[in-house]
C-alpha cells in the first residue's frame, strides 16, 4: 500500500513537472516545398526535432538570428502560416534492432510493408559522430559477395567502403542484390551447421529516390531468394519528399550502427548517392543556402564524408562489430570526373567501375578490371583466393594491352597468343548470371583450374559449359574437398594435390 | 542606398541597435528612425522599414508577457505573477492578462519564445498524443 502511495505521489510530481515545464515556441512565417521558416524558437538546437502540430515533425536545419529553417517530415500541406511550432529537446531518432530484420520501413522507421508495427525497444539518433581512430581496427575479415570478379580481384572487407559506380542500367543494383543474397546463403549455412565462429552479416538496403516498381522488384527478388530474414529495406522512393530522401541514408546508417555497437556485422547499401545529393541540393536551395558548383551546396562533400565515415570496423574492446558500406553512384555517359562521383571516389576505400560497353559486349557483371580497385580489401581476402587469384589482375591488364595489338591482325608469337587466349578464358569465367552468387570455395577451385591450364584446350565459347559442369562435379562428387577449402581457407600442398587429382579426374570425363 | 534584401536586413539590425538603451528598446528613438527613413525616401526604404518593423516586433514580444487563464485572475494573484515573471526575466516587462475559457483550467504564460503551459487543454492534447501517434504514412508507430 505504501509503495502504491509513493508511486502515485511520484507520478503526480512528474505530472506537475511536465505540465509546467518551459517550452520554446515559434510561429511559421513561410511554408512551401517541404521547408518552413519559423520565427522564434530561440532555444532550438541544430538537427533538433520540432513539433509542428497535426502529428507532424520537423527538423531544425538552419539556425538564423531571428528564425529557423525547418525541413518537414510528413505532409506539410496540413500546416499553415501562423501555426505554432515547439522544440522537443530531442534529436531525430529511428527505431533500431533485430526487430527490423525482414521489414520494409521508411526514413522514420515506420513500416511500409503492412505487417504491423516494428518490434523495437531501442532508438538511435540519425546523425551521429563516426567512430574515432582509437575505436577502429584495420579491415581483416572478408565480405563474400559471391561475384567471382569481385571476390578474386576487388575483394571487400568488413568495415570497408567500396563504391559501385557506373552509368544507368549497367548492373550496379544487381551487384548489391547478389551480395545480399550471398550473405543470406552464408548466414543460413552457418546456422544450419551450428558454426558459432561465423559472424553473420546483416544487410540494410537503402533505396533513395528510386522508382517504387524497382523497390518492389528488389523485395520480391530477395524474398524469393530467402534473403529477407537477414535484410532490412529502408525505402525513400522518388515520390517521397526531398527531405525524407536526404535523411534516408543517415537513418540507414543509424540502423547499421546498432549492429556494429552490439558486436555484430552489418552491410549497408546506399542506392544511390547521386540521387541523395540531388535531394540535398533541393533542400539546400529551398532553405536559401548559398550554392556552389553545379548548384550543390558547399557542404555536399561533408554530407557524404560524414555518412561514409560511419562505416567502420571497431576494436574488440568496443564490441568487435563492423559496418560495411557499399555506396552506389550513377554516372552520366561514363563521366567519373563529375562533381559528386569524384567526391565519393575520394571518400571511399576503392571502387567497382561498371562499363556500358562491357555490358553490351555480354560481359556481365560489366566490371572494368582496370579502373576498379579495392584499397584495403586485399588484407581481408581469403588466403586460398589470394593464392589462386594473385596474378589475375596483372594477367588481365596484359591481356587488354595485347588484345589491342591483336586487333591489327599482325602475326603473334606463340607466347603472346597464349596470353591472349588465357585472358579470353579468364574473362569468360568471370561472366556470371544475376542473382546466383558463387560460393568462395567453388570460385577458388574454378580459378585454380583456369590458372593451371585446365581450360587452355577448351574453346572459348564452351568455357561457361565447362565451368558449370566442373562446379556440378565438385558439388556432387568432391564435397569434402570444397569443405576443406572453406574450412582451411588456404591451399596447402596436400589440398593442391587433391585439387589437381579432382581436376584431372574431371578432365578425363569432360567431352 | 539599399540594393538587396540582405543589405536591408543588415541595415535594419544596425538601426535597431541605435534604438537600444541599456539593453531595452527606446520607443522614441524607434519612432524617430521610422520618421527619418520615410522623409529621406532613400531607395529601398520600404524594405528597410519592413525589416525594422519585424525586429521591433520581435524585441517587443521578447519584453512582453502574455498570461492567459481559464478564469479571470484576482488582482493580488496578477501582482504575484507579475513579480514572479520579472524575477525570471528582469524588470521592465509589459504583462498582459487575458481570459481564455477554452483553456478549460489552469493558465498559460508566454514570454518571448518561452511558454509555460499548465492548462488542462494542453494536458489533454499531450495525453491524446501519448495514446499513439500516427505516422506520416498513416501507420501507427
Amino acid at each position: 500500500m505504501v509503495d502504491l502511495l509513493k508511486e502515485i505521489e511520484a507520478q503526480i510530481e512528474s505530472a506537475k513537472a511536465t505540465t509546467t515545464a518551459k517550452q520554446n515556441v515559434g510561429v511559421i512565417r513561410e511554408i512551401g516545398d517541404g521547408v518552413a521558416r519559423v520565427e522564434g524558437l530561440s532555444d532550438a538546437m541544430l538537427n533538433e526535432m520540432l513539433d509542428l502540430g497535426h502529428g507532424i515533425t520537423g527538423l531544425a536545419l538552419n539556425l538564423e538570428e531571428t528564425e529557423v529553417g525547418v525541413i518537414i517530415l510528413g505532409d506539410y500541406t496540413k500546416l499553415e502560416e501562423g501555426d505554432e511550432v515547439r522544440t522537443t529537446g530531442k534529436l531525430l531518432q529511428v527505431p533500431v534492432g533485430k526487430g527490423l530484420l525482414g521489414r520494409v520501413v521508411n526514413t522514420l522507421g515506420e513500416p511500409l510493408d503492412g505487417r504491423g508495427p516494428v518490434n523495437s525497444d531501442d532508438a538511435y539518433p540519425v546523425e551521429k559522430i563516426a567512430p574515432g581512430v582509437i575505436r577502429r581496427r584495420p579491415v581483416s575479415q572478408p565480405v563474400q559477395t559471391g561475384i567471382m570478379a569481385i571476390d578474386a580481384m576487388i575483394p571487400i572487407g568488413r568495415g570497408q567502403r567500396e563504391l559501385i559506380i557506373g552509368d544507368r542500367s549497367t548492373g550496379k543494383t544487381t551487384i548489391c542484390i547478389d551480395t545480399i543474397i550471398s550473405q543470406a546463403r552464408l548466414n543460413k549455412e552457418a546456422e544450419a551447421a551450428g558454426d558459432k565462429s561465423y559472424r553473420p552479416l546483416h544487410c540494410i538496403y537503402v533505396a533513395i529516390g528510386q522508382k517504387q516498381s524497382n523497390i518492389a522488384r528488389i523485395i520480391s527478388v530477395l524474398e524469393s531468394a530467402g534473403a529477407m530474414p537477414y535484410t532490412i529495406i529502408l525505402a525513400s522512393p522518388a515520390s517521397d519528399s526531398a527531405t525524407n530522401q536526404y535523411l534516408a541514408p543517415f537513418a540507414g546508417a543509424a540502423i547499421g550502427e546498432w549492429f556494429m555497437d552490439h558486436g555484430m556485422d552489418a552491410l549497408i547499401i546506399y542506392d544511390d548517392l547521386s540521387k541523395h545529393a540531388v535531394a540535398y541540393r533541393q533542400v539546400s536551395l529551398v532553405l536559401k543556402r548559398p550554392s556552389g558548383r553545379e548548384a550543390y551546396p558547399g557542404d555536399v562533400f561533408y554530407l557524404h564524408s560524414r555518412l561514409l565515415e560511419r562505416a567502420a570496423r571497431v576494436g574488440e574492446k568496443y564490441g568487435n562489430g563492423s559496418l560495411t558500406a557499399l555506396p552506389v553512384i550513377e554516372t552520366q555517359a561514363g563521366d567519373v570526373s563529375a562533381y559528386i562521383p569524384t567526391n565519393v571516389i575520394s571518400i571511399t576505400d576503392g571502387q567497382i567501375y561498371l562499363e556500358t560497353d562491357l555490358f553490351y559486349q555480354g560481359m556481365r557483371p560489366a566490371i572494368s578490371v582496370g579502373l576498379s580497385v579495392s584499397r584495403v580489401g586485399s588484407a581481408a581476402q581469403l588466403k586460398a583466393m589470394k593464392q589462386v587469384a594473385g596474378q589475375l589482375k596483372g594477367d588481365l591488364a596484359q591481356f587488354r594491352e595485347l588484345a589491342a595489338f591483336a586487333q591489327f591482325g599482325s602475326e603473334l608469337d606463340p607466347k603472346t597468343q597464349a596470353q591472349i587466349d588465357r585472358g579470353k578464358r579468364i574473362m569468360e569465367v568471370f561472366k556470371q548470371t544475376q542473382y546466383s552468387p558463387i560460393p568462395v570455395e567453388v570460385q577458388v577451385a574454378v580459378i585454380w583450374s583456369v590458372q593451371n591450364g585446365y581450360v587452355d584446350d577448351i574453346p572459348v565459347e564452351r568455357i561457361k559449359e565447362f565451368q558449370a559442369t566442373l562446379t556440378e562435379f565438385l558439388n556432387t562428387r568432391k564435397v569434402e574437398l570444397l569443405r576443406k577449402i572453406r574450412q582451411e581457407k588456404t591451399l596447402s600442398a596436400a589440398l593442391t594435390d587433391e585439387l589437381k587429382a579432382a581436376a584431372n579426374q574431371f578432365k578425363e570425363t569432360w567431352k | 542606398m539599399i540594393r538587396t534584401s540582405k543589405q536591408a536586413r543588415r541595415e535594419a539590425k544596425r538601426l535597431l541597435g541605435l534604438c537600444m538603451v541599456n539593453g531595452k528598446l527606446d520607443e522614441d528613438r524607434a519612432r524617430q528612425v521610422v520618421q527619418v527613413a520615410i522623409q529621406s525616401r532613400r531607395r529601398g526604404y520600404l524594405i528597410l522599414l519592413r525589416h525594422f518593423h519585424r525586429l521591433v516586433k520581435i524585441e517587443c514580444d521578447r519584453r512582453t508577457a502574455e498570461v492567459e487563464s481559464a478564469v479571470p485572475l484576482p488582482f493580488d494573484l496578477q501582482a504575484r505573477l507579475r513579480g514572479g515573471i520579472e524575477a525570471l526575466y528582469g524588470s521592465g516587462l509589459t504583462t498582459h492578462f487575458a481570459h481564455k475559457p477554452n483553456l478549460i483550467g489552469g493558465m498559460r504564460i508566454q514570454v518571448g519564445n518561452d511558454v509555460y503551459d499548465s492548462s488542462i487543454r494542453s494536458g489533454l492534447s499531450a495525453l491524446a498524443k501519448s495514446f499513439g501517434m500516427t505516422g506520416s504514412n498513416g501507420w501507427k508507430t
